[in-house]
């Protein structure tokens, strides 16, 4: 066995994981090789020091948090989100929110599916990207986006007629609930502008609102 | 003298017990839905619980995280039976949610791949280091899997089998890990080792 070989051995060394040869194996070698001798001391102290570490409390309240999401009749109760990463414990979210958005998704949802069926080869939807900073303010006024959605508004307006009325059922309950989300996103904003997942899911939902409008024109055109 | 020692280790003995037994009415009356006793339970073990996910998240979200985790904690009191102690379940449910959320941020092997390719990288630089290094900040330096695998086996003392069955990889992967993460520790808390 090669020096390399014996010191990818010392922690199985130090943790009583070798065989009685291959220990005996590495007691031979320690006996000779001051390197690992070293090193095996090195990392004796390193195991040390993790089984004394000291646990310590956090610096901030955490339990009003807690307390906000476990309270009977709790809008938030029991609500452990895979999305909590950039979640910040001031933020709350109310039910009609947190409704708005999965309605949204299910509106949205049934709208792609209505779209695919009726033969639609643009109902594949662009992967969605909203180009934010963490930790900084966000900025979200864009006159071309309104711009963008104010002709597409009023050129679905135009070709409404030539949808079938089910699609334009469909497509206006779509715009309402993603709008009721666009704004339950932005109220949330207001209080705390500079949440990452606040930002990421405003844009999103703009987006949404966007590509929705692009393809019920298209389809009436 | 002999006899006021013998007292005070007495009032020490009768103040652990009765602490404990404090604990045991305020987790029963927390399963019943008593959101007072349960917040003493949150108090008893916040300190234990934010060290644990601080250091297995590496610092990254460790408040959210740890809100989650006492979150989940209301919801599964009904399930502790007492079969382990309180804080054994606690514990254990604590490494579920952190590593149920490291699960969904990506796949495991991929987090190890990432973790090698990290090691590699970083570990080499932090040898000309002339200071030595917080235990704890080194923690943070280490990649995802090896830091996983580090606090569970050095810091929490699981075995290789319970980490490799809670984390769904090879024992040996573990111990590969282990090995990398006390190397690498090695390296930053003792600037100069080869």
């Amino acid at each position: 066995m090669t020096t390399d070989s014996f010191t990818d051995r010392l922690s199985d060394y130090l943790d009583d994981e070798l065989s009685a040869p291959e220990r005996a194996a590495l007691d031979a070698h320690l006996a000779q090789c001051a390197g690992c001798r070293g090193t095996i001391e090195e990392l004796r102290g390193v195991v040390l020091e993790a089984t004394s570490l000291n646990d310590r409390a956090p610096s901030r309240d955490l339990w009003t948090g807690v307390a906000a999401r476990i309270a009977p009749g709790s809008q938030l109760r029991g609500f452990v989100s895979p999305f909590r990463r950039a979640i910040s414990s001031r933020l709350s979210f109310t039910l009609p929110q947190l409704a708005a958005a999965g309605l949204a998704l299910m509106v949205l949802s049934g709208g792609l599916v209505w779209m695919a069926r009726s033969g639609d080869p643009r109902a594949d939807f662009p992967p969605i990207s909203a180009q934010v900073a963490d930790g900084s303010p966000a900025n979200l006024a864009d006159p071309r986006y309104d711009e963008a959605i104010g002709d597409l508004e009023r050129s679905l307006e135009v070709v409404r007629t030539k949808l079938d009325p089910e699609t334009v059922r469909v497509v206006e309950e779509s715009l309402a609930t993603i709008d009721r989300a666009i704004d339950d996103w932005r109220r949330a904003l207001a209080t705390d502008p500079a949440n990452v997942y606040l930002i990421r899911h405003l844009a999103e939902a703009r987006q949404r609102k966007l590509t929705l409008l692009r393809r019920a024109t298209l389809l009436g055109s | 003298m002999v006899q006021e020692r013998s007292l005070e280790a007495l009032a020490l003995r009768c103040a652990t017990v009765l602490s404990a037994a404090d604990m045991t009415n305020d987790v029963a009356q927390a399963a019943a839905g008593d959101v007072s006793a349960f917040e003493r339970v949150y108090h008893a073990h916040l300190p234990r619980v934010h060290s644990l996910v601080r250091r297995m998240a590496g610092g990254r979200d460790t408040d959210e995280l740890t809100q989650d985790v006492f979150v989940r904690v209301w919801q599964k009191l009904g399930s502790f039976r007492g079969d382990a102690a309180f804080s054994t379940w606690l514990h254990r449910l604590a490494v579920n949610v952190i590593i149920e959320r490291f699960r969904a941020e990506r796949t495991r092997r991929q987090r190890l791949r990432d973790g090698d390719d990290i090691f590699e990288t970083i570990a080499a630089p932090m040898r000309s280091r002339d200071l030595s290094m917080d235990f704890e900040t080194a923690l943070t330096t280490l990649p995802d899997g090896a830091r996983e695998i580090f606090v569970l086996h050095d810091v929490e003392g699981y075995k290789h089998r319970e980490i490799a069955s809670l984390l769904d990889i090879s024992a040996g992967t573990s111990k590969a890990q282990l090995h990398r993460a006390r190397m690498m520790l090695r390296r930053q808390l003792r600037p100069g080792s080869a």
